[in-house]
């Protein structure tokens, strides 16, 4: 017993080592990982907004959906973007801000050859810094728009510079203080360069939450273009045809899911509801029969039942 | 404790991004929206991959020399959120960056940190 205990006074220990053994894990990236031949690149056409009349989180996130294509000021962004009273904006804030504007962030691999791969797909990308020292973070978002391997520098699109040219190692620096954070903003046709599969889906499922089912539709047709019969992005492709109310349509991408994973119970509780919207009651009805008998999950039980609920009542006021 | 709060503080953290998964949705009433099959897979994922650790011999020698019944430790993993399942692999994760973390830090380190985060302690504690 009092063996036991001792292993459990010993995993009080666990922080301290945690501590230790991570101080050394992180492998920092660094200019010479850089694809061979890479050859140097900078999206010069990239528009400038300058920060004096906007704070760098507007000023930096209206620089890359301007390049991908959506009209949008920083005065626009500030609003959705600035806290006043933190003087900054936060991440998350620059993704929703992203997605309100019909396009997709994607956070890319902390590394500078990941940059350098979205830079020579003609995407910038924003990048948090921190320019002051750990114990007094000054942090700033700017935009890397080029990366010249010759003379080892990194061009940015930063506070009132509209090109500011750093030493790479400087940059690794101060954007591994902001823990290698990166976005690309792509537009809903387009894949990022060495997509992450989930990361992506990720992204592409909160453009959906954001309500903007016309874009999942495209990002969803894109994925499916990269990953052909995905049973995710059949799914996604299926609810967002049922979001844009093309019933039909979306019944028929339903159906192509589940011909080939017809224990995919989610998706046949949708079809059902499709099948509902289209007054097809009893054929809804009949799925959410067939989805009852091979679930046992309880919490996909429950809402299916309520599902079939919901159909009964319609069925009923239908009449 | 201090360790308590870590993990709490994580699984905010990690809430955050997961939040907006499972069913939650601004479409159709009922409509179970892409994020619910995106979680269950990562789930999957996580418990193949966790399952693959504890099979391991010198880690199944570590369970057995503290008395922990592998498929005890399994149907706790189980019983975990996804958010947590994910937090916990995390807490590995961010041991080693790549590479073998068993190999890396020790079969008895990885073994005291899995029975810590799925509570197997607790009940120890208890005795």
């Amino acid at each position: 017993m009092f063996g036991a205990q001792r292993v459990f006074d010993g995993s009080r220990l666990l922080p301290a080592l945690l501590v230790l053994v991570t101080g050394c894990a992180s492998i920092p990236p660094s200019v010479s990982e850089l694809p061979s031949p890479a050859g140097s690149v900078e999206l010069e056409d990239t528009p400038f907004y300058p920060q004096e009349r906007y704070q760098c989180g507007p000023a930096a996130l209206a620089t890359v959906l301007a390049q991908s294509g959506a009209a949008v000021s920083p005065e626009n962004l500030v609003d959705k973007v600035y806290l006043p009273g933190r003087q900054g904006s936060l991440q998350y804030e620059l993704l929703a801000a992203t997605r309100t504007e019909g396009r997709l962030p994607y956070v890319i691999d902390g590394r500078l050859a990941a940059v350098w791969r979205e830079l020579a797909a003609g995407r910038p990308v924003l990048v948090l810094q921190n320019l002051g020292v750990a114990a007094i973070p000054r942090w700033h978002y700017a935009v890397v728009v080029g990366i010249d391997t010759e003379r080892g520098e990194v061009v940015l699109r930063s506070g009132t510079d509209r090109r500011r040219v750093t030493r790479a190692k400087t940059f690794l620096r101060t954007w591994q203080r902001g823990d290698y954070w990166g976005m690309v903003v792509l537009a809903p046709d387009e894949l990022p360069v060495a997509a992450d599969r989930s990361r992506y889906f990720e992204a592409i499922v909160a453009l959906e939450q954001a309500g903007q089912s016309e874009e999942a539709a495209i990002a969803w047709a894109t994925a499916l273009r990269n990953w052909p019969g995905d049973t995710v992005a059949l799914f996604g492709r299926a609810n967002a045809l049922f979001a844009l109310r093309d019933y039909r349509a979306a019944e028929d991408a339903y159906r192509d899911l589940l011909e080939r994973d017809g224990a995919a119970v989610a998706a046949r509780n949708n079809l059902a509801l499709a099948l509902a919207e289209q007054g097809r009651y009893d054929a809804a009805l009949q799925e959410i029969g067939i989805a009852l008998s091979e679930t046992d999950d309880s919490a996909l039980e429950q809402e299916l039942t309520d599902t079939e609920a919901t159909i009964q009542r319609r069925k009923a006021g239908g009449k | 404790m201090g360790f308590e709060k870590t993990r709490g503080a994580l699984t905010r953290l990690i809430s955050v991004s997961i939040i907006c998964m499972g069913f939650a949705q601004v479409a159709p009433a009922g409509m179970i929206g892409t994020g619910y099959l995106l979680e269950d897979e990562s789930r999957a994922a996580s418990i193949s991959r966790m399952d693959i650790l504890l099979a391991r011999e010198d880690v199944g020698r570590q369970l057995e020399a503290f008395g922990v019944d592998r498929a005890m430790v399994m149907e706790r993993l189980g019983a975990l959120s996804t958010a947590e399942l994910l937090e916990l692999e995390g807490r590995l994760d961010s041991q080693v960056a790549g590479g073998d973390i068993v190999g890396l830090i020790g079969a008895v380190f990885v073994v005291l940190l899995i029975l810590e985060l799925v509570g197997v302690t607790d009940i120890f504690k208890s005795f």
